[in-house]
Order: structure tokens, then C-alpha cells, then sequence
């Protein structure tokens, strides 16, 4: 695949990954200023469920390699420990490209319950590793049910823009 | 159909990633080993950051200086304009009041100048400057808008004196025939001594022709001379000017050469007595 095209991939993740630092920043503003009595519930993985859509769209263009790349760089630009996303990137990769083609023929309710499984999986680790105190299961089950909703628009919207520009 | 072919996916390169990423992640989140590597990414990407709100900021602060400035150019030459429009106005209302001023003062002179007779104050139309300057015809045109019954042969004046008089009407336009035109002949009196003083083709320059009864010392350069009123055109007893010089032409005769006071290129309002 082309270095562009992985640079797009790359850009369309990042963009995932920087939404996600938005809402989190305004959620926690509205948290502090609202909702102070009320446990921290909303927690989005956009860039994670973009990088599944790209892995899930085209398996054979991205490998182990370009995961582990978007990983680091991912974890470069935002901030984590380095490392975290590596793992989770090149773990997500394998998983998707073992089962790509069954993947293939689930349909829409099955892929929301995998990947916002996956995003829910990720964003578990992350408390885990980086915030454990602030480790809840009902903050797991919303992230479930955001990420879950949010499959689907990412779905079309980046198979408009594979179909556009890749 | 599908796009590519379903192939084994190798396990041992996505193992030998994990690992390692297993491997920086413990490092980096136990022992911080690469947080220097971290905060110098986090670092370039706050300069950044700050490189490109400061741009923005001065781009923005640019263009709302561009707009300050033209707004202040637009609004400076709004009120340059408006200055010079009340420059002018304040012009023409003093102009306006001058002239007003000119001709009430005019018409004054007029009543003095004319004991009985009606003034009217005319404006000049126009003013042969080139035969005045050089040749014998000294003639003017005023305006008669409003078609006032002006008669030939009427004194006309400016200031405290007389010029001419009344030669011709064209249409709305008065001829008038100046003291110092050529074909003009006006009776005028020297300390005693009566005589017609005609225009020497000069500006503001009358000659006047002596008889041998009077001789060089009865006259003084610098004597007045009046109208004598003999023509029946001009009151008598207005001053219209000053001897100039004396020559002797021959034994018997004197030529007097004398400065007319009114000076019509001085003006632009002429007053005219009409009625006797």
C-alpha cells in the first residue's frame, strides 16, 4: 500500500483519537460543572473503533507492522504510556485478521457487539493499567452501549471515504 | 464477490509485536524510561499548538488592524469631506454676505451720488480686458435679469464715484461706455477752469483740453476734478478723480492728463441712476 494511503488511514485515526480527547475534555467540564455528584459514565474509543473499521475493510494492507506503527504513534502524539496502544493495536489487528472473512458475513447487530465489546475491552485495560481507583463496571457497561452506537456511523462513514479516497 | 483471498495469517509477527509493546509499556509505566521521549513529543506538540494559536492570534489581530485602518480611512476622508463641504458652504455664505454687503453699500452711494434718481445695482456680464488694456474701446456689459428700464446715456458708479455711462442695450445686456474709452467726451471741472475731458484710450485715463485763458500755475497737479453737471448726464460736483500732469502742447493750449478714481476692474457689482 501506498505511504498516502497509510498516512490517510493514520489521519482518519488520529481524528478518532483527538474527538476523543474533545468529549472526554467536555465531559469532564460538564462533569465538574453538573454533574458532581454523579459517577464519570461517557467514555468513547472513536480512534480504536476507526482502526477496527480499517483492519475489518482491509485486512491484507494493513499487517502487523502497520498497527504497530499506528500504535506508537498514536501513543506518541496523545501522551500514553508507550506501548498501550501498540499492544492493544496489534492485538486487535490479529484477532480481526483470524476472523475477517466470519466477520464477513455477521451481520450489523453482531459486528456492534464485537467491536463495542473490543472498545469496551480496551477502555477496561486502560483503567486498569493507568486509573484503577476510578475503575467502575457501570463506566464499562456505557462505554459498551456509546461505542456500540457509535459503530455504525463509523462503519458508513469510513467505507464513503475508503470508497472516495483509498 | 470478495476482494481478496482468504490466507493464513502468521501468528509470530503479531506475538514478537505484542511482546514488544508488552515490553515498552511495562518499562515505560513502571520505570518511566521513556518519558523523556514522550514529554519531548507532548512538548514539540504544545509548541506547536502555541505556534499556531500565536499565528492565528496575529493573522486575526492583522486583519482587525486592516479593518481598523479602514474603517478610520473610510471615516477620515467621510469627515474630510464633510470639513471641506462646510469650508465651502461657509465660503459661499461669507461671499454671499460680502456682496450683500457690496451692493447695500453700493446702493447707498447711489442715493448720495444721485440726490433724486433711482439706483439699480447690476451685476457685470462681461468686460473687453484686451481693448481696455490696449486700444481705444473701453466698454463693458452688465446684466439686466430682471429688465429694468435702464435708458442710454445713465451714469453709471462704483464706489464713491462714476465710471461711465449707459451706451446701449442688447437684449438683457447693458452697454456701458467707460470714462477712459476713446469716443467719450465728459465736462469736468479743475479748480475753476470747465472742460470735456475725453477718454485717452488708456486705462483710467481722461485728457482734457485747455484754452490759452488759463496757464500752467492755475492748476496743480494733484487738484481734484469733478463732474460739472454741463452734459446733463452726471451730477455736478462728484469727484471722479485727480490731475495727473500739465504739458503745454503749444502757446495757446494746455493738455491735462487726469487719473480717473473708479477703477471698474475692481469690481464686480456697477450701480446705474436711471431717471433725471
Amino acid at each position: 500500500m501506498k505511504f498516502t494511503s497509510h498516512l490517510f488511514i493514520f489521519g482518519t485515526i488520529f481524528s478518532g483519537f483527538w474527538l476523543d480527547s474533545l468529549i472526554a475534555e467536555f465531559n469532564i467540564r460538564t462533569y465538574i460543572a453538573a454533574l458532581e455528584s454523579l459517577p464519570y459514565l461517557v467514555e468513547t474509543s472513536l480512534g480504536f473503533l476507526i482502526l477496527c473499521y480499517w483492519i475489518y475493510a482491509i485486512p491484507e494492507k494493513i499487517q502487523s507492522s502497520a498497527a504497530f506503527c499506528y500504535g506508537l504513534l498514536v501513543d506518541l502524539c496523545f501522551g500514553s504510556a508507550i506501548g498501550f496502544n501498540m499492544l492493544f493495536f496489534s492485538g486487535i489487528s490479529y484477532v480481526i485478521h483470524v476472523y475477517v472473512f466470519r466477520f464477513r458475513i455477521f451481520s450489523y447487530l453482531q459486528l456492534i457487539i464485537f467491536f463495542a465489546g473490543s472498545s469496551m475491552f480496551y477502555v477496561a485495560c486502560k483503567y486498569l493499567i493507568f486509573s484503577p481507583e476510578n475503575y467502575s463496571y457501570l463506566l464499562l457497561l456505557c462505554s459498551f452501549l456509546i461505542n456500540g452506537l457509535l459503530w455504525l456511523p463509523i462503519y458508513f462513514c469510513m467505507r464513503s471515504l475508503r470508497r472516495s479516497f483509498l | 464477490m470478495a476482494r481478496t483471498t482468504p490466507t493464513h495469517t502468521p501468528a509470530l509477527k503479531y506475538i514478537l509485536a505484542c511482546l514488544v509493546s508488552m515490553a515498552l509499556l511495562f518499562s515505560d509505566v513502571n520505570y518511566q524510561t521513556l518519558s523523556p521521549l514522550r514529554g519531548s513529543v507532548q512538548a514539540v506538540g504544545i509548541y506547536s499548538q502555541l505556534f499556531f494559536a500565536t499565528t492565528v492570534s496575529r493573522f486575526l489581530e492583522f486583519t482587525s488592524a486592516y479593518e481598523n485602518q479602514r474603517t478610520l480611512t473610510r471615516l477620515n476622508n467621510q469627515l474630510r469631506d464633510e470639513l471641506q463641504e462646510i469650508d465651502s458652504k461657509l465660503f459661499l455664505q461669507k461671499q454671499s454676505q460680502l456682496i450683500t454687503k457690496d451692493m447695500i453699500d453700493l446702493q447707498d452711494r447711489l442715493q448720495i451720488l444721485g440726490d433724486q434718481r433711482d439706483g439699480k445695482v447690476l451685476k457685470i456680464a462681461s468686460f473687453g480686458l484686451q481693448d481696455y488694456l490696449c486700444c481705444s474701446q473701453h466698454i463693458l456689459h452688465l446684466q439686466n435679469p430682471l429688465q429694468f428700464a435702464i435708458l442710454m446715456h445713465q451714469p453709471v458708479a462704483v464706489d464713491k464715484t462714476f465710471i461711465g455711462q449707459t451706451s446701449k442695450t442688447h437684449l438683457n445686456l447693458i452697454e456701458v461706455t467707460l470714462f477712459s474709452d476713446s469716443s467719450h467726451i465728459l465736462p469736468v471741472k479743475i479748480d475753476g477752469l470747465h472742460c470735456n475731458a475725453r477718454g485717452a484710450g488708456k486705462p483710467r485715463l481722461v485728457r482734457c483740453l485747455a484754452s490759452e485763458e488759463f496757464k500752467m500755475s492755475d492748476i496743480q497737479e494733484g487738484s481734484l476734478v469733478l463732474t460739472s453737471g454741463l452734459g446733463g448726464v452726471f451730477p455736478k460736483d462728484v469727484i471722479i478723480g485727480k490731475v495727473l500732469s500739465i504739458y503745454e502742447i503749444s502757446n495757446n493750449e494746455l493738455r491735462i492728463d487726469i487719473a480717473l478714481d473708479g477703477n471698474p476692474l475692481d469690481h464686480n457689482y456697477f450701480g446705474i441712476l436711471s431717471g433725471s
